[in-house]
């Protein structure tokens, strides 16, 4: 450590400005969940991907569209069904009669900001063709490999109760999202705030973006230089590392949930105005970084103990580096 | 083993000598270690269950070891004992918390100095003396040693207390309770022993005898308030600052002979250039050193100092060692050998033993000294930790999963009064521990004062 790194380490003030600028604007469309709304743009900052899952009717579209829209970004919808096809996701070649050639017709992954609303909806084979596009931002159609548009962003949502008719993500899609959120129902005041607010028109429609794309590129340049001591950079394997010898879980997180879990608290500590990270941001990151990686034993689900809880337990009984 | 009831005042006097020193030093370590936070006379207490336990154990007729083996077993679940209700009265006993911060204690000895390890100094130390004292027997040569030793460690006690920042309650009393001890034990052993020209005056008299010195010493206390008035000692104090006065003044002119560390800053270049002022040489100019010399000066300095103290060493050791052999030589039956060389041997010995260890020593702590090599750091996390040690002493330890924002928190809602400082003091420690930040001078007087003014705190212990 020396005083010099120190100084030259950058001002963490742009990032939250732009923090505090787009949480304000997506807040005049969800009422309340500001932590929320934090933890999504944290999976902005990071370049990772977000799911978004709740029971229906919370808001898990309006925020993904809120987000998107607060974003001066390209944006695109996709609604999964079971018959949506991986071409109808990542593009075709068509033959044009006019030119007698194949051309290329983008489909709608094209974009810097996807929604994919009830992912779990669409078939394993439609799901397994977003692989490629999250991890390795590039499609590939008919031999033929198209990188995506920068930033990309994936916010994808699920319904955990109408189990009918949907396919359960697969381990390796769920590794794929840096984080995983619940809404919850809002509070009486919040619930009776959401009626007057939407009473004449939808405030989504009125909503601008605040933040360039440009901007969102350099900011994500901005978090990555965020200081990470050595012992707060020991302390998030030694969280991972925990899941994967706990008895209530059959498959603990992988080493891109380490990294995930890095970048994202390299992010909250940027996003509340600090260029270095702090036990308390991994502590706050670790159930939505992690909790969505895991498989518990059927054991354990049987006892009624979820992913988020063993999380949790895991947290609170690790030492966090501290003097002694 | 039966005693008689004079023989019973002796031990009780002797019991009342040590206890006074044990209760003023054992306060002065408390505070410094535990925050205030450990019943002193709680511990003080297992001195005479000590002492007790012993003098029973003695009256069986068991081989020694087996009576030793049983002391020191009633010492050890004394000592876990009083680790439980002083420290971890909050805990279940089947909580193992408690029984593994004693190793922990032991194991980090060398960065600080916990409050279990005090308590298992101090039932140690009690124990021993407990023991000690019921396997002695009182007479009058033992009182006065007693008193000698006890009187020392008392005034030591009393003038480091300031110095060190640290308040001693009832500094009155523990002195009063000390010199009448003290003064019915040595005047009842004298009286008992009768070997002097006042026993030969007032033989079987021993109550006027005590009345006597009881007397005599305050008469003598009288007589010493009466010349040492408050003017008296602001003479002495007012002559000891013009002595000092004249000293730094003497090492100010001595400091003025070396070069400037730092070259003065330049400041803008006149205009024109001025004439050098007629002034008369600066004779002290001729007698300043070139770093070279400063360097060879240091280094013979260093030398000499050392060699003084080697020689000192060595005349000390020579003179008890010629007392030795007259002594010897004096007794009848007793043989005097000569080993010319040996002393010298031994010393050098012990010299290269003591290099051996240090070196040994500094290789064993350079990896850390290299981490924390920065002393603004070393200062920031040094309060950190005294706040842990403070706070859990007073019964909120830390727990081990818990961030240092969380744990202020907790603190916080303890102690809302100094909220603002303990936030202080945990910013600052975030700051430096996870930031790698460096504190100003500024901050770290800040830091400081917030210490000072939370650790005044006393935390209420949970039930």
């Amino acid at each position: 450590m020396d005083k010099t790194a120190k100084e030259t380490r950058p001002d963490m003030s742009p990032v939250k400005e732009a923090a505090s600028r787009l949480i304000s604007n997506v807040s005049k469309v969800i009422v309340g969940k500001r932590e929320t709304i934090e933890l999504a743009l944290v999976a902005m900052l990071c370049e990772g991907h977000l799911l978004i899952e709740d029971v229906p009717g919370i808001g898990k579209t309006m925020l993904a569209k809120a987000v998107a829209k607060s974003l001066g970004c390209s944006f695109r919808r996709i609604q999964a069904t079971p018959d949506l096809l991986p071409s109808d996701v990542t593009g075709i070649h068509y033959f044009n009669q006019k030119t007698s050639e194949f051309e290329f017709r983008p489909g709608p992954i094209m974009a810097n900001i996807v929604l994919i609303d009830e992912i779990n909806r669409a078939t394993p084979r439609t799901q397994s063709c977003l692989l490629e596009s999250m991890q390795e931002q590039q499609v590939t159609v008919d031999l033929e490999t198209i990188p995506l548009p920068r930033p990309f962003l994936v916010i994808a949502t699920q319904n955990p109760v109408e189990l009918e008719g949907t396919f359960p993500l697969p381990e390796a899609q769920l590794d794929r999202f840096l984080l995983m959120v619940k809404l919850g129902y809002p509070s009486e005041d919040e619930e009776g705030a959401i009626l007057s607010r939407f009473e004449k028109e939808n405030p989504l429609d009125s909503l601008n973006s605040v933040l360039e794309t440009k901007e969102l590129l350099e900011l994500q340049k901005l978090c990555r230089q965020v200081y990470v001591e050595e012992s707060v950079r020991n302390y998030v394997t030694a969280i991972t590392r925990a899941t994967r010898d706990h008895a209530g879980i059959r498959l603990g997180a992988s080493p891109r949930a380490s990294l995930g879990l890095h970048l994202a608290a390299q992010a909250l500590a940027a996003i509340r105005g600090r260029n270095y990270v702090i036990p308390d941001d991994v502590k706050h990151l670790a159930v939505p970084a992690l909790a969505h990686r895991l498989i518990s034993k059927t054991e354990a689900q049987l006892r009624g103990r979820s992913s988020e809880a063993i999380v949790s337990e895991i947290v609170s009984s690790l030492p966090v580096p501290v003097e002694e | 083993m039966k005693l008689d009831w004079r023989q019973s005042i002796l031990y009780i006097a002797a019991l009342g000598i040590e206890s006074c020193w044990l209760y003023a030093l054992l306060m002065l370590l408390g505070i410094k270690v535990a925050g205030g936070n450990l019943s002193i006379p709680g511990i003080l207490f297992l001195y005479p269950v000590a002492f007790l336990f012993n003098r029973l154990l003695r009256l069986l007729r068991w081989p020694r070891a087996c009576l030793l083996g049983i002391s020191w077993l009633a010492w050890a679940a004394s000592m876990l004992l009083m680790i439980k209700v002083q420290l971890f009265g909050h805990l279940p006993l089947s909580d193992t918390a408690w029984l593994l911060s004693i190793p922990q204690s032991l194991v980090q000895v060398i960065y600080t100095f916990r409050p279990e390890l005090l308590i298992l100094i101090s039932t140690v130390a009690l124990w021993w003396l407990g023991r000690r004292l019921a396997y002695s027997s009182v007479n009058f040569v033992a009182l006065v040693s007693k008193f000698q030793f006890g009187l020392v460690i008392l005034a030591f006690t009393f003038l480091i207390a300031s110095p060190l920042g640290v308040t001693l309650h009832g500094q009155v009393p523990i002195t009063l309770a000390f010199f009448l001890s003290a003064l019915v034990g040595i005047s009842v052993a004298h009286a008992l022993e009768g070997t002097s020209w006042l026993s030969g005056l007032n033989q079987g008299h021993w109550g006027g005898l005590l009345l006597f010195s009881i007397s005599l010493i305050l008469v003598l206390g009288l007589l010493i308030s009466v010349v040492i008035t408050p003017d008296l000692l602001q003479f002495i104090v007012d002559a000891a600052r013009w002595v000092w006065g004249l000293i730094t003044r003497g090492v100010a002119f001595i400091i003025s002979l070396f070069p400037a560390p730092e070259p003065a800053s330049m400041g803008p270049l006149p205009e024109e250039p001025m004439a050098p002022p007629a002034e008369e040489p600066d004779w002290s100019e001729l007698l300043r050193m070139p770093d070279s010399v400063r360097s060879g000066l240091r280094i013979g300095w260093t030398v000499m100092v050392v060699g003084f103290l080697l020689f000192f060493l060595w005349r000390v050791s020579s003179d008890i060692f010629r007392w030795l052999r007259r002594k010897l030589t004096g007794m009848s039956g007793a043989e005097f050998e000569p080993l010319p060389g040996a002393f010298k041997a031994d010393l050098l010995g012990l010299l290269k033993r003591i290099l051996f260890w240090w070196l040994r020593l500094r290789l064993l702590l350079g990896k850390r000294t290299k981490a924390a090599a920065l002393p603004e750091v070393n200062s920031v996390r040094q309060i950190y930790r005294q706040l842990l040690r403070w706070a859990g002493a007073g019964g909120h330890p830390r727990l081990s999963s818990q961030t240092p924002h969380e744990y202020c928190h907790a603190l916080s809602g303890l102690l809302p009064e100094v909220q603002s400082d303990l936030a202080l003091i945990t910013q600052q420690y975030v700051l430096t521990r996870y930031g790698a930040w460096l504190p100003t001078e500024g901050e770290l007087g800040q830091l400081s004062q917030a210490w000072h003014k939370v650790k005044q705190n006393k935390l209420k212990r949970l039930n």
